[in-house]
């Protein structure tokens, strides 16, 4: 049989992060003074209410499942939340406070994912119904007048009942069995005093808790939830994270109007306030915002709640009146008006006594075993990944950087082989705000980074995206990101209609196979990436090269050098195969950029698939073509001085073209063999030079035919094109 | 003059008996000198139904809070300045709002490239001048003028159309709320009640940017192109079926959906996709305003009833249509054959219209 509640409970019903709740909590408070207070929230939470003086608003409280830390979820209060203001006050007096609602452990587990869902907004149904598009702004006119909260109270519990009967199908048995525990915590604060008590709970849930049924039959329904071990921390929060917009599904839309009006209500300024504010913003941008325009703005949001019959401006006639008057009609402005105020950007602070989150206590942990200091003067440090210390740090700062905690810079201008690295550490204090941030991805950072990767492959759309994420996981040594990563990395391949694309994606690839062996991840299955990579780019190579301008060629000869150096790196045989007959295949088609084509002969004579007589044939071919000649010429020689000096034959066939071009021509052609020859080290360009100055040694081998005059002529062109491209 | 002897009577002469039914009815406080309660003047701007079963016509389709923001900056004596596109309704609901606060809208200054310095401020009639001196009797007061002794709205059209120094005479008149005569040493003082509507243009070529003196002395109110189709097919077939009764158009006001039919091709020729999205289209050059739909159905409305059997068809409409499309020769002709055929074309239900299209 279902009883009455005693007198002594006072019923709160408020709107979460209502700054108008936040008041009637506040006030009916002090006019009951209670001996219990209890609050909407997981009873595991009891145990860091202590923490309250040390922690400045927005804060949230984390709990997460002991046994499996990813299962977390967040409770956040604001300065002017009405929970909030209960713990402080309750604090304050020395008054118990107790969370009372379902047990974290009961709700983490039916919620994996860690995210409170959306519910129906009680508060602001009935706002909405009586024509109002702000709840809050509603609630201050409905509600500040009244001047006895209880009365109040009760006004709202009755509005809720009738809500209740009219949403009877929203009421799903996930709230029915959260409402049943905090009937049962209620009659375990009303065993253990006679004193008042008064309950702060969403306005929606106080019908439910107006009368008591049998304990029995809430025992009933909380049979056989399940029991775990939870454990949890208080973690600063920002006004951003509040704002709907992030994603939070309990949040509110005006987190820094809420706290302006929390603030100002007191001193009763809130709409000058707010416009002087607003005034500030714009002149920190050089907008002109002037007192007078204040003035204005201030008058015609009183003028519009007037005309709108509301007691005071809300934030709709404050932001009308700042657009009409501050910002010209212009909707940019505003919009900054919007981001600095409206949400606002604050963040809250945990003192230190608090225990830190997950996250941070796993770094923590980690920083400690790995006896690596959080340092703030930079410093440089090298790493032998063959020693598992070295390589734990390496994993730590790698992952780090994927929750973008960059407190290591991975020093890439030195290359120390396959088995070190170099870092350059600087811990910065802002990194604490990030690993806040981070801590929503997870409680440890090794389930943090395999959060993010894991997101990251499945967004990832190109190629290099997926290759880039493939080989960060593989750096992180997390085996469920890089099962990820792959399945994208397929996706994506299979979805490029860019052969080139395929292709520069190939170098990354083959740096993280090589390392793949010291990372702990079988080197076996990234390499069949690659070669999957490998097989769709090779035949795809000709045709990308074909009938294209300089910038594409450009890429292409990229993408054919940085896949030649791959596929030396790290594929097999047959792979190795399927690429020479993919460049083979470049090389005899006809009407294929010279740049990439001049490469891949180049590539095919030094790696001896084509001899050097051969190469002089297509030298020969392509010079006779004249307008393709000094693209193919330079995609040919670009980066090999060395091979030009000691292969008497291919230097011959080059001395043969270029001492056969006319004036003309070889001048058209000099741009291109400059930028050819620019790139020569200048060693080896005095090499060169050398080679052309004594070219009777080396040329008399193989050139029957020589002329002394054609050799003069071309060693004054080649010495004032030294010259000339001598910096 | 009586309503039916003008060819477009203003508006507190059209609507004098909703005005009167509104003041009658008004119980709230009016601001000095006006005639009703601003909550009247916004209902009479967005239609409504009285406590004694007047019913009071929507002049305004579309947001309210506009309307309100407007008005509430006349409350404030702040002037209101309307910014929108070429046929976002700025005059309309200008003059709508100085009929019912005033009572009068005719106190209008229309900007153009030629308007003077004695169009906002006074003239004077010369043979007086000559005759008598420099005396207040000479002064040929300006609109503006008139409105501050009597404390009532004065309009200024196309505002940003004024040469810089022209515009730039305001600054007084907003600041100061008074106009000096120098030549008299007096200066004529607004009395409570008067302020002004200007209207502006922002898109259109030839205007001459308010300096931001003058800018800073404005409640800036900034009016859309109507938000849904239906609201601007609403918009259109009521307004087409007013003028087509001023004009005495011997025609059936259109069917629904030829209004329907025009809306939707402005609209999507001034999105630049088709309302699916799935087509990407050509913009051509001209603003393709709801008055320009407006004018296009009663063109059509008219062709019907003098050369057609009454009722609108595909073929009266598409002259209307192309004269509307095709601003710029050659590269709007381009963009509406696109149209033609990548869109209308395939409509099965619109091949009257697409064959009609194709014969001029």
């Amino acid at each position: 049989m279902a009883k009455d509640l005693p007198e002594r409970v006072t019923l709160l019903g408020i709107r979460h992060h209502g700054p108008g709740s936040a008041r009637m909590v506040e006030a009916a408070l002090e006019r009951t003074e209670p001996e219990i207070v209890l609050i909407e929230g997981p009873p595991e939470g009891d145990a860091l209410l202590g923490h309250v003086p040390d922690l400045t608003p927005p804060v949230a409280l984390l709990l997460h499942d002991e046994a499996e830390p990813a299962s977390a979820a967040f409770w956040p209060f604001a300065a002017f939340s009405p929970e909030w203001r209960a713990m402080v006050w309750a604090n304050a007096r020395g008054v118990p406070v107790r969370f009372f609602d379902l047990a974290a452990a009961a709700s983490l587990a039916e919620e994996p994912s860690g995210a409170r869902k959306a519910s129906l907004d009680p508060l602001g149904t009935l706002a909405e119904a009586a024509g109002f598009d702000d709840p809050e702004r509603w609630w201050e006119d409905v509600v500040e007048h009244h001047t006895d909260p209880a009365d109040l109270a009760e006004a709202v519990a009755e509005a809720m009942t009738a809500l209740r009967e009219e949403f009877a199908d929203e009421v799903d048995d996930r709230t029915l069995r959260r409402e049943a525990a905090m009937r049962q915590n209620l009659r375990q604060a009303l065993k253990d005093t006679d004193g008042p008590v008064a309950v702060v709970c969403g306005a929606w849930h106080v019908p439910a808790l107006r009368t008591l049924p049998p304990a029995s039959t809430d025992a009933a329904m909380l049979k056989g939830l399940p029991k775990k071990k939870v454990s949890g921390t208080w973690v600063p929060w920002s006004h951003g994270k509040l704002a709907t917009a992030s994603g939070y599904g309990a949040g509110i839309d005006s987190p820094g109007w809420y706290a302006h009006l929390w603030e100002c209500a007191p001193r009763g300024d809130t709409v000058a306030r707010w416009f002087a504010r607003a005034c500030t913003v714009l002149r920190a941008e050089d907008l002109p915002a002037s007192t007078a325009s204040a003035v204005e703005a201030v008058r015609l949001a009183d003028t519009l709640a007037a005309l709108r019959g509301r007691p005071s401006p809300g934030l709709s006639e404050v932001m009308e009146a700042a657009k009409a008057v501050l910002c010209n009609g212009d909707q940019v402005p505003l919009d900054l008006i919007h981001d600095r105020l409206v949400v606002g950007e604050r963040l809250g602070e945990v003192g230190a006594d608090v225990p830190t989150s997950p996250l941070a206590a796993d770094l923590d942990r980690l920083t400690r075993r790995l006896r690596l200091p959080l340092n703030a003067t930079p410093k440089q440090i090298r790493l032998d990944l063959r020693k598992d210390t070295d390589r734990e740090r390496s994993k730590l700062l790698r992952r780090l950087e994927v929750l973008d905690v960059p407190w290591g810079t991975p020093d890439t201008t030195r290359t120390l082989g396959t088995f070190a690295e170099a870092w350059q550490l600087h811990w910065k204090p802002e990194f604490a705000v990030a690993l806040a941030t981070a801590a929503r991805h997870g409680t440890t950072v090794a389930a943090a980074a395999d959060q993010v990767l894991t997101g990251r492959a499945a967004d990832a759309t190109r190629v290099v995206d997926a290759a880039e994420t493939l080989s960060r996981s593989v750096g992180c040594e997390i085996p469920t990101a890089v099962t990820a990563a792959r399945t994208a990395l397929d996706r994506c391949a299979a979805a490029a209609t860019d052969a080139l694309e395929l292709l520069a994606a190939l170098p990354d690839l083959a740096t993280t196979v090589r390392y793949g062996s010291v990372r702990g991840t079988d080197p076996e299955l990234l390499r069949v990436a690659l070669h999957g990579l490998l097989a769709r780019g090779a035949v795809g190579l000709p045709l990308a090269c074909r009938g294209v301008d300089d910038d594409t060629a450009e890429r292409a000869i990229a993408a054919v050098d940085g896949a030649d150096d791959a596929v030396r790196l790290a594929a097999d045989d047959d792979h190795r195969d399927t690429w020479r007959q993919a460049l083979r295949s470049l090389v005899a088609m006809p009407d294929a950029h010279g740049l990439p084509t001049g490469r891949a002969t180049r590539l095919l004579w030094e790696s001896g698939a084509l001899d050097s007589d051969a190469v002089a044939a297509r030298l020969h071919r392509a010079v006779s073509l004249a307008a393709g000649a000094t693209a193919f010429v330079a995609g040919f020689l670009r980066g090999s001085a060395a091979l030009l000096t000691a292969d008497p034959r291919l230097f011959g066939v080059v001395d043969d073209w270029l001492s056969g071009l006319t004036t003309a021509d070889f001048e058209a052609a000099l741009p291109l063999l400059r930028r050819a020859v620019a790139e020569f080290s200048p060693a080896e360009r005095r090499m060169l030079g050398d080679r052309v100055k004594g070219s009777t040694r080396g040329a008399t081998a193989t050139a029957a035919d020589w002329d002394e005059a054609l050799a003069t002529r071309l060693a004054t062109h080649v010495r004032s094109l030294l010259a000339e491209a001598a910096p | 003059m009586t309503t039916e002897t003008v060819l477009r009577p203003a508006a507190e002469q059209q609507y004098a008996a909703e005005l009167d039914a509104l003041a009658k009815a008004d119980d709230r406080p009016r601001p000095p000198r006006w005639r009703m309660s601003p909550q009247a003047v916004v209902r009479y701007v967005l239609g409504g139904t009285l406590p004694d079963g007047t019913v009071i016509s929507p002049k305004y389709v579309g947001d309210r809070r506009l309307v309100e923001i407007a008005v509430g900056t006349l409350v404030t004596d702040r002037a209101l300045l309307l910014v929108g596109v070429p046929g976002t309704a700025k005059s309309w609901l200008s003059e709508h709002i100085a009929a019912a606060v005033s009572g009068d809208s005719t106190r209008v200054v229309q900007g153009t490239a030629g308007t003077g310095e004695d169009a906002v401020r006074y003239g004077w009639n010369y043979a007086r001048l000559i005759a008598e001196g420099p005396s207040e009797a000479a002064i040929v007061p300006s609109p503006v003028m008139t409105a501050m002794r009597l404390g009532a709205v004065a309009r200024i059209e196309e505002l940003t159309r004024m040469p810089a120094e022209v515009q730039d005479s305001f600054i007084t008149i907003l600041s100061e709320k008074t106009l000096p005569v120098p030549e008299l040493g007096i200066q004529v003082q607004a009395v409570p009640g008067f302020t002004v509507i200007a209207t502006a243009n922002d898109r259109d070529r030839g205007v001459n940017q308010m300096s931001s003196a003058l800018a800073r002395r404005f409640n800036t109110v900034v009016l859309p192109p109507p938000a849904s189709e239906d609201d601007e097919v609403r918009i259109v077939s009521a307004r087409a079926a007013q003028l087509g009764r001023a004009l005495e158009l011997p025609a059936e006001p259109p069917a629904l959906e030829e209004v329907r039919r025009v809306v939707r091709i402005f609209r999507e020729l001034r999105n630049g996709s088709t309302v699916d999205g799935r087509t990407q289209l050509k913009r051509p050059s001209g603003s393709l305003s709801t008055a320009e739909a407006i004018s296009v159905v009663t063109s059509g409305m008219a062709l019907a009833g003098h050369f057609g059997d009454g009722t609108i068809t595909a073929d009266e409409l598409a002259s209307g249509l192309l004269g509307a499309v095709v601003k710029d020769r050659v590269s709007d002709t381009a963009a509406w054959q696109e149209y033609l055929e990548a869109v209308v074309k395939e409509r099965a239900d619109w091949r009257d219209l697409y064959r009609a299209c194709q014969d001029r």
